[in-house]
């Protein structure tokens, strides 16, 4: 980059600029702004260090439960321990927008690039690489560890037996999902709080109802972010909720939708 | 140039901009004014496509905001200069706005130098005074050598050193060359800074003239006169062309004479003169004068002059 003298030039004519170029500078600019307050390294410390250590624990506790063959999965350690993980990704993901709202730097941001759409698919992209990264790193990690613990009782899975690989693979989506999700509903909401009370909510609410008797359990849960996760990284699927593949798509379509939402609101509001 | 072109804004049922028609040209410091809720921020914001209007339009260089590839290479602005992520460094706020519009690291270095912030390049925003985040807010403006600037109320709450800056600041982009658009609630401060002037109320323009302008047509300049021989002296003023206020106190208000001519009127006819004030209105009154019809919320004003409802507009 060469740098711009501080006396104006000659008026530029508007040079074409490739949209792949300005996709870059967009997401040049989000990864500057992601990397540069601490509440991302806090969130994602606690993202990462929490699972890891209570699958760990939760292993130790399966390990050791009286009776010698305990009929649980020995994937759901993992998958357990991030469900709380995704509360600190959650927040970080509800906060990427609506600090910018909170602060009113969204007004800076949106005079800088006019089309809010790729602000926050920006956005997206960037939060949703770190989680993704680091949501798979959790699960390899936990996966591990859990087997290291329940191998010692014969109660492990290696990765190399079908099922267990794409199990785990999707196991780390999860934060990504979660984070994403809380994204768009920062740029809904557009208050923090209001945020992430919106998140637990459509995450957490709807997992009780899951609970609900037979059969109405299985027909509303299978809807349900966290009843699709579980199905999607279970060794052994439900056979009450959807197909672990059709669980996927359950799973993806609730940060689908909720970007989809912001997206159509983004451009309506006034910043 | 800025080209606002019959803009409205409502908001729900409060009209904010109604029917504001005016053009920014480059080459000077144009203040903009009116008193505080006349809707100069929300015009700036439609101007910066933040907020949709309601109908009309808005241009910056021939071009609608929205239509502009890389904007910050042709407008800066500062709107809100405490708009910051307070955890953010100096340095990093202004380098992920200058990445958005592909400028670099660079450059962003120069802008932190020129507005004095060099030493506190790598502290978070939250430990910042107002002054230093109005010059970040700047810096952000120059980013990209823009040919438009528009700052909201950039002198608020700054001391005399930074409004001493800020104002040498925006003359000299304006030498420069460049559309400059400063909006501020103060006459006096528009005075020393703006060439030109465009004035609001209640959304609608009031006047768009030269402050030199301004200053000539609308200072009110007569004498103030007491005598014990009021409507005597008064006559022979008259006689000589003048034009009497009388006032409620029993003063008479003169024009068309000076203090002088009055005083050796009423001495060459052995009137005593117990007062000979000639008087001035500031500019500031001037102002006041145009936009006291329009002002939403006026504290109840000891001032009794009548003033007409339709103000010649120069």
């Amino acid at each position: 980059m060469t740098a711009i003298d501080a006396r104006p030039g000659p008026v530029t004519p508007a040079a074409p600029v490739p949209v792949a170029v300005r996709a870059r500078d967009v997401l040049t600019s989000e990864w500057t702004k992601l990397r540069s307050v601490r509440s991302t390294y806090w969130t994602m410390l606690v993202a990462v260090v929490t699972p890891i250590g209570l699958s760990a624990l939760v292993a130790v506790t399966l390990a050791n439960a009286p009776g010698n063959s305990p009929p649980v999965d020995p994937l759901l350690p993992g998958l357990l321990s991030l469900e709380y993980a995704v509360l600190a990704v959650g927040v970080l993901g509800v906060l990427t927008f609506s600090s910018e709202f909170s602060t009113g730097l969204v007004r800076t941001t949106f005079a800088a690039v006019p089309r809010r759409r790729a602000v926050l698919a920006a956005k997206a992209a960037v939060l949703g690489a770190v989680t993704l990264v680091a949501g798979e790193l959790v699960a390899f990690v936990s996966f591990a560890l859990v087997q290291a613990v329940l191998s010692g009782k014969h109660l492990g899975v290696p990765l190399s037996r079908p099922g267990v690989l794409g199990a785990v693979l999707a196991t780390g989506l999860l934060l990504f999902v979660v984070a994403t999700m809380g994204l768009g509903l920062g740029a809904i909401v557009r208050h923090t709080a209001g945020g992430i009370a919106a998140l637990v909510g459509l995450i957490f609410l709807p997992a009780i109802l899951g609970l609900l008797p037979a059969p109405w359990g299985g027909r509303v849960g299978r809807f349900t972010l966290l009843d699709a996760a579980r199905q999607v990284t279970a060794l052994h699927p439900a056979t009450n909720l959807f197909a672990p593949g059709l669980s996927l798509l359950v799973m993806l379509a609730w940060p689908a939708l909720t970007l989809l939402a912001a997206a159509l609101l983004i451009t309506r509001r006034d910043a | 140039m800025i080209e606002v072109d019959k803009l409205v804004k409502r908001f729900g049922a409060v009209t904010a901009v109604d029917g504001l028609t005016f053009t920014v040209r480059p080459g000077h410091v144009t203040g903009f004014l009116g008193p505080n809720g006349a809707g100069k921020t929300t015009t700036m914001r439609v101007i910066l496509g933040l907020d949709a209007p309601t109908s009309g339009t808005t241009r910056v260089n021939q071009q609608s905001y929205q239509a502009l590839i890389r904007p910050l290479h042709q407008v800066g602005a500062l709107l809100d200069a405490t708009a910051l992520h307070p955890g953010r460094t100096a340095e990093a706020h202004l380098l992920s706005v200058a990445q958005s519009n592909g400028i670099g690291r660079a450059r962003a270095t120069e802008m932190l130098r020129l507005t004095g912030l060099e030493a506190v390049a790598n502290r978070r925003v939250k430990g910042f005074s107002l002054g230093m985040k109005q010059r970040l807010g700047i810096a952000v403006a120059l980013l990209g050598d823009p040919r438009v600037l528009m700052f909201d109320e950039p002198v608020n709450g700054l001391d005399t050193e930074g409004i001493a800056w800020i104002r040498q600041f925006m003359r000299a982009l304006a030498a420069e060359g460049r559309t400059v658009l400063v909006s501020s609630h103060l006459m006096s401060e528009m005075a020393q800074t703006a060439d030109r002037l465009v004035i609001i109320g209640r959304g609608r323009l009031i006047a768009d003239t030269t402050t030199a302008e301004l200053i000539e047509s609308s200072t009110r300049k007569d004498v103030l006169v007491r005598s014990p021989r009021a409507g005597e002296l008064a006559e022979l003023m008259t006689a000589r062309g003048a034009t009497i206020t009388k006032e409620d106190d029993g003063g008479l208000a003169v024009t068309g004479l000076d203090a002088p001519t009055i005083g050796d009127l009423a001495a060459s006819r052995g009137i005593a003169v117990h007062a000979l004030i000639p008087r001035a209105a500031s500019l500031e009154d001037a102002y006041l004068d145009l936009t006291g019809e329009s002002t939403d919320f006026r504290a109840a004003s000891p001032r009794t002059t009548e003033r007409p409802e339709g103000v010649p507009v120069p």
